[in-house]
């Protein structure tokens, strides 16, 4: 006859012994994995391809995505170390509430707008979209682009050609470029950084009338949490506005300020 | 006269029901076929050396591995309560349980900011412990865990309520405790209930989308799982997002092959 199977002291010590063994494997994991002693870049997403270059090591954790996004993220308490904004309204928020250091103005650039390869729709210039029924892709109104775009149509008095063109509003430039370089819509309003990024899926920029450009200010600030990695946030910002950093932004076809600027009022 | 009548009407109706049934399955077939039909079928074995999707990878396989431990290990004990208890309130912590399944996403992701975040409802609280949750790993851990687990509690609640309940009782007369009871004979009979309960919970996690993309952000490495990564090369490497897309299909496939098995694999509940 089969022995009696019995649940023993020892049965039970056994099976408690293999479920630490397992949750610790698993914390194990959890613990040895990069980008615990990274430091945390939070950047728009026009800066995705120049901050790469500036310092692609394993030093740095990037997060591109809209600026009004990456504040929000930044107020709920996610772990950024340093925050790059394409405009100077969400860091001078951030530094308003103690959330970030004093800003630092660091590139410019210029709104653009994109056709796909080909030009399909044949936009020659912006006027061309007072006819409507284009296909637009433009930014949120809480996205820097958004703002920029909305400021530069009305600066020309164009700001209906919104209405009777949009077809989608994303939440940052990479959701514009994306849809232009996959002939999703007929044009959009991106910067001319991005344009040169994208330049190579065939995508055209279409010039703007000299004197429509708003200021486009880039800044950059260190944030300030418990626990932020302050030493890597100030040796990341002095790579971006120093001698190296500057050179790259301006092959990107980003502007500069004339030095640094501390005070964030240029 | 009558006869000619109802069999082209018979006819007639089977047509009808054959047409909308085409329609249906074409439209639900479409994107699949799309899908395959698009993407760099023959890129995607290479795809596994690709660090963005590497990192993928292992953040949907470590966030997924402990929110299902956690779902398996809250949630049988308390499938069990609910199955074999009964209490007052034991409607409401039905129904609470069963929420998160016809709760939208979107909310369940706001729902957790306002909770956990730094300027939500417990965010005072982690702060002076310094505990910082969303962003993090640990956000999509519980973006994961909100919405799976009732898929997994729901099933388990049956599962143990088809037990027949004079077994558990013989052995408990038998001499057998609680505790040994329910390891040695209830376990094993709704075992294969459990099982398919799990699987449903285990697919709805890996597709969690709207509550992790809001509570965690979608980050490389971080918190970008299998679904935030095709979102994200959207904007990026449209083909990437093809082929993941693909590996989801496949994954989800064998999903819903496994859950049938499970389904159809009954063992004796009555004596």
């Amino acid at each position: 006859m089969p022995k009696q199977f019995r649940l023993t002291r020892a049965h039970r010590l056994a099976a408690s012994g293999v479920i630490l063994i397992i949750l610790g494997s698993v914390a194990l994991l959890l613990a040895g994995t990069r980008s615990t002693e990274a430091t945390n870049v939070y950047a728009a997403a026009s800066l995705r391809d120049a901050f790469q270059k500036i310092d692609g090591s394993d030093e740095i954790a990037y997060n591109f995505a809209g600026s009004g996004a990456l504040r929000d993220q930044i107020e709920a308490g996610a772990p950024a170390d340093i925050f790059a904004s394409a405009s100077p309204d969400e860091p001078q928020e951030l530094f308003a509430n103690g959330d970030c250091e004093r800003p630092v103005t660091f590139a410019t650039n210029e709104v653009a707008m994109l056709v796909p390869a080909g030009n399909p729709s044949r936009i020659q210039t912006v006027y061309d979209l007072e006819t409507g029924n284009r296909k637009l892709a433009i930014g949120v109104a809480d996205v820097p682009i958004g703002s920029y775009t909305r400021e530069v149509l009305s600066g020309m008095g164009l700001l209906g050609i919104l209405e009777t063109n949009t077809v989608t509003e994303e939440q940052d430039v990479t959701g514009i470029t994306s849809k232009v370089a996959l002939g999703e819509v007929d044009a959009g309003f991106a910067y001319v950084t991005d344009g040169k990024i994208v330049a190579d899926q065939g995508v055209r920029i279409v010039p703007l009338p000299a004197g429509s450009q708003p200021k486009v200010r880039y800044q950059i600030c260190a944030v300030t949490r418990g626990g932020a990695d302050t030493v890597g946030a100030e040796a990341y910002i002095k790579k971006v506005t120093g001698y190296q950093g500057r050179r790259v932004l301006s092959e990107a076809g980003f502007g500069l300020p004339p030095h640094p600027s501390p005070d964030g009022r240029r | 006269m009558r006869n000619q009548r109802h069999r082209s009407g018979e006819a007639g109706f089977t047509a009808f029901l054959a047409l909308c049934a085409g329609v249906a399955l074409t439209f639900l077939a479409v994107p699949i076929v799309a899908l395959f039909w698009e993407a760099p079928l023959g890129e995607i074995p290479s795809l596994f050396g690709d660090p963005v999707v590497l990192d993928i990878l292992t953040v949907t396989a470590k966030t997924n591995l402990i929110a299902n431990l956690l779902i398996i290990g809250f949630g049988t004990p308390t499938a069990y309560l609910l199955a074999t208890r009964d209490f007052r309130g034991r409607t409401l912590a039905v129904t609470l349980v069963e929420l998160p399944v016809v709760l939208p996403p979107a909310v369940a992701g706001i729902g957790l900011l306002a909770a956990f975040g730094a300027n939500g409802l417990l965010g005072g609280l982690l702060k002076d412990a310094g505990i910082m949750i969303p962003f993090t790993e640990w956000a999509v851990v519980m973006a994961v865990t909100f919405v799976a687990s009732p898929f997994y509690v729901r099933q388990a609640i049956t599962a143990f309520q088809s037990v027949d309940p004079l077994l558990p009782a013989a052995s408990r007369t038998l001499g057998a405790g609680p505790v040994r009871t329910f390891l040695r004979v209830l376990l094993p009979l709704s075992a294969s209930g459990l099982m398919a309960g799990w699987v449903l919970s285990f697919a709805r996690g890996i597709g969690e989308f709207g509550a992790t993309i809001m509570f965690a952000g979608n980050v490389q490495g971080v918190t970008q799982t299998l679904t935030l990564g095709i979102y994200q090369q959207l904007n990026g490497d449209f083909d990437l997002a093809l082929a993941i897309g693909v590996l989801l299909v496949i994954l989800s496939g064998a999903v819903l092959l496994t859950y049938k098995l499970f389904s159809s694999w009954r063992s004796s509940t009555s004596i």
